[in-house]
């Protein structure tokens, strides 16, 4: 009796150690692969987070990051004392929250109509044109931005002049800079951002539908009580995504868009970080800047995941 | 069932909101098609609408002999041909492993890589770092850091792990070893979400502009993006500096010559475009599932 429970104990861990044996050979071939993808991960995207530690130095080419002398919180305190950096944080806070806020509902407009356009040709032809923008860069859109507001020679320009006379200098007024700003940002993405919404919608239930209209629903009514209930989900996580965004403009749309005439509203943190920080050579305050643009994004994405969850949708 | 009144209005009402949506997008690149190839007089006076004033194409004559342009098209090739290759490898070495239910810490590595998704170095660690690996003025500067995006992986893993496993099954059945799993099984069936992936990565490539700004110091190194964007900005500084006066249109780079060096960035794009549409839509749809 005895005997007979040892040599089941013994041929079960025989068994878990051929299969622990079967695992490992099954997983050289795919450590092979994943090695370099490990060696990438850490030089290029743990490593910078390494380096941020120059925020609290004082960072000099010659001493190197690890080499400079620790200053503890100097540089946030010179950040957060400086008019000029507060004005740049406000500006950023202030245009990301303009895109989002003016941005978001374009693309959910955008799939919704799409979705009740039965011409499928039609529908095609119009996705196939609002995805374009998407594929091009800021560069090309802030050049074709200066080319149609151009002061003398734009083509708006020209139709003001015939209405008014005078040219209107858009781009370099603040507010219908701004104005320029959030438009060109819609225009680029909200075809693309739509995908996303249009996937959504082709799960929901089309009896929900036929019901509603018996029940006498209108178009209208319809879309408020079947199709927006339908994507709700897909709304919050896309806004949660937003909003992980926010402390961030896009670098290249600032920067195409922006001249020195409007820098009281447009200059933000990464065109900051670029001008001040690596063309001016102040490494140590401009990475205290981005580590704080870095750090308020990352508690913005994990609460609005976190608050997300409340509602039942969240992200992981 | 017949429409009522309602919804035919509501149809009529869509169908002419989506051809605006649809020409919006569409029209500013034909204004500035017919910009470039418009002669300068009419171009000066703004008065180009959407069909070319006079046709010239002096614009890319001068373009393509007083700029260097054509070298910049040649390294943008370059780049987007070798960065793609690159980081399509990289991707699938990242994406294959972490989708085998049996690799090591597998939950691990992509809760890593997940992370840099929501929390990185920024600019200027990741600058000193590139520096400290001597990449400074080469395109090392331009694939490296960039050899995998943390989504297109995600993208991928998601579209490996919906891969029948009864077909894998088999093939181990057979004696197929990890390898071959990979190369005739795996990646063959998996073309259309790689097709996607190519395409995103080669959009990219085309259009860095940042990190050719900031990495790349040689002017002969330089790709279009920041070549279109020096002749689009040498108008506005002067703009800024002296307002408008007649004797300094002649420094900037001509409106036709600008516009002729956007088309040129655009066009290639354009051709692969209605290619790859089908794609890169199903590419976008498996990580929106997910997401």
């Amino acid at each position: 009796m005895h005997s007979a429970y040892a040599q089941d104990a013994a041929a079960l861990t025989h068994g878990n150690a051929n299969r622990r044996r079967k695992r490992w050979k099954q997983n050289i071939p795919l450590l092979i692969l994943f090695a370099p993808i490990v060696a990438f991960f850490i030089i290029f995207k743990y490593a910078p987070m390494a380096g941020l530690v120059i925020a609290f130095k004082n960072y000099t080419f010659s001493e190197g990051i690890w080499g400079s002398d620790w200053v503890g919180l100097k540089n946030f305190r010179q950040l957060f004392t400086n008019p000029q950096s507060i004005t740049i944080i406000r500006n950023t806070l202030f245009l990301s929250c303009l895109n989002i806020v003016v941005g978001f509902p374009f693309p959910i407009a955008l799939a919704i109509m799409l979705n009740e356009a039965r011409k499928q040709w039609f529908k095609r032809i119009v996705q196939t044109l609002v995805y374009l923008p998407h594929f091009l860069s800021w560069v090309i859109v802030g050049g074709l931005v200066v080319t149609i507001f151009a002061q003398e020679t734009g083509f708006v320009n020209h139709l003001v002049k015939m209405w008014t006379g005078e040219p209107y200098p858009f781009l370099y007024k603040d507010g219908s800079w701004i104005a320029i700003f959030v438009g060109s940002g819609i225009w680029k993405g909200a075809g693309w951002g739509a995908i996303i919404y249009l996937a959504a919608l082709t799960s929901i239930d089309q009896h929900l539908y036929e019901a509603a209209s018996m029940d006498g629903a209108g178009k209208w009514r319809q879309i408020w009580h079947v199709t927006l209930p339908g994507i709700s989900s897909t709304i919050v996580v896309m806004f949660i995504l937003n909003l992980g965004n926010v402390m961030e403009v896009g670098f290249d749309q600032v920067f195409m868009l922006q001249n020195s005439v409007v820098s009281g509203v447009s200059e933000v943190i990464s065109t900051y970080i670029y001008r001040v920080g690596l063309q001016g050579a102040q490494f140590s305050l401009t990475t205290a800047m981005g580590l704080f643009e870095s750090v308020i994004g990352l508690i913005l994405v994990l609460t609005a995941n976190r608050i997300a969850r409340r509602f039942g949708q969240s992200l992981w | 069932m017949k429409d009522t009144w309602g919804e035919k209005i509501f149809y009529r009402f869509n169908y002419v909101l989506l051809a605006l949506a649809g020409l919006a997008c569409l029209l500013p690149i034909v204004h500035v098609a017919s910009v470039s190839l418009s002669e300068p007089h009419a171009v000066m006076s703004g008065s180009v609408a959407l069909w070319p004033v006079g046709w010239s194409v002096e614009s890319y004559a001068t373009l393509i002999e007083g700029t260097n342009i054509v070298r910049a098209f040649k390294n943008n090739v370059v780049i987007t041909l070798v960065g793609v290759v690159l980081s399509m490898i990289a991707t699938i070495m990242a994406a294959y492993p972490l989708s085998r239910s049996y690799f090591y810490w597998r939950r691990r590595f992509t809760l890593a890589i997940v992370f840099t998704m929501l929390f990185g170095g920024g600019l200027i660690p990741t600058y000193l770092i590139i520096k400290s690996l001597g990449l400074i003025d080469s395109y090392g500067a331009l694939w490296l850091p960039g050899l995998v995006s943390a989504f297109n992986m995600l993208v991928l893993k998601t579209y490996f792990e919906g891969l029948p496993v009864e077909m894998e099954e088999a093939a181990r059945m057979d004696g197929c070893s990890e390898w071959r799993l990979i190369a005739q099984i795996v990646l063959p069936l998996s073309m259309p979400v790689l097709a996607a992936l190519t395409l995103f990565y080669a959009v990219g490539y085309w259009n860095a502009f940042m990190s050719v700004l900031i990495y790349i110091n040689s002017p002969e190194k330089h790709n279009m993006a920041v070549l279109v964007q020096q002749m689009v900005q040498s108008q506005s500084l002067l703009q800024e500096i002296n307002g408008i006066q007649q004797e300094d249109i002649k420094q900037m780079t001509p409106e036709g010559v600008k516009t002729a060096g956007i088309l040129v960035m655009i066009v290639p794009m354009m051709i692969v475009y209605p290619f790859l549409q089908k794609y890169f839509v199903k590419g976008v749809m498996i990580g929106a599932v997910k997401g």
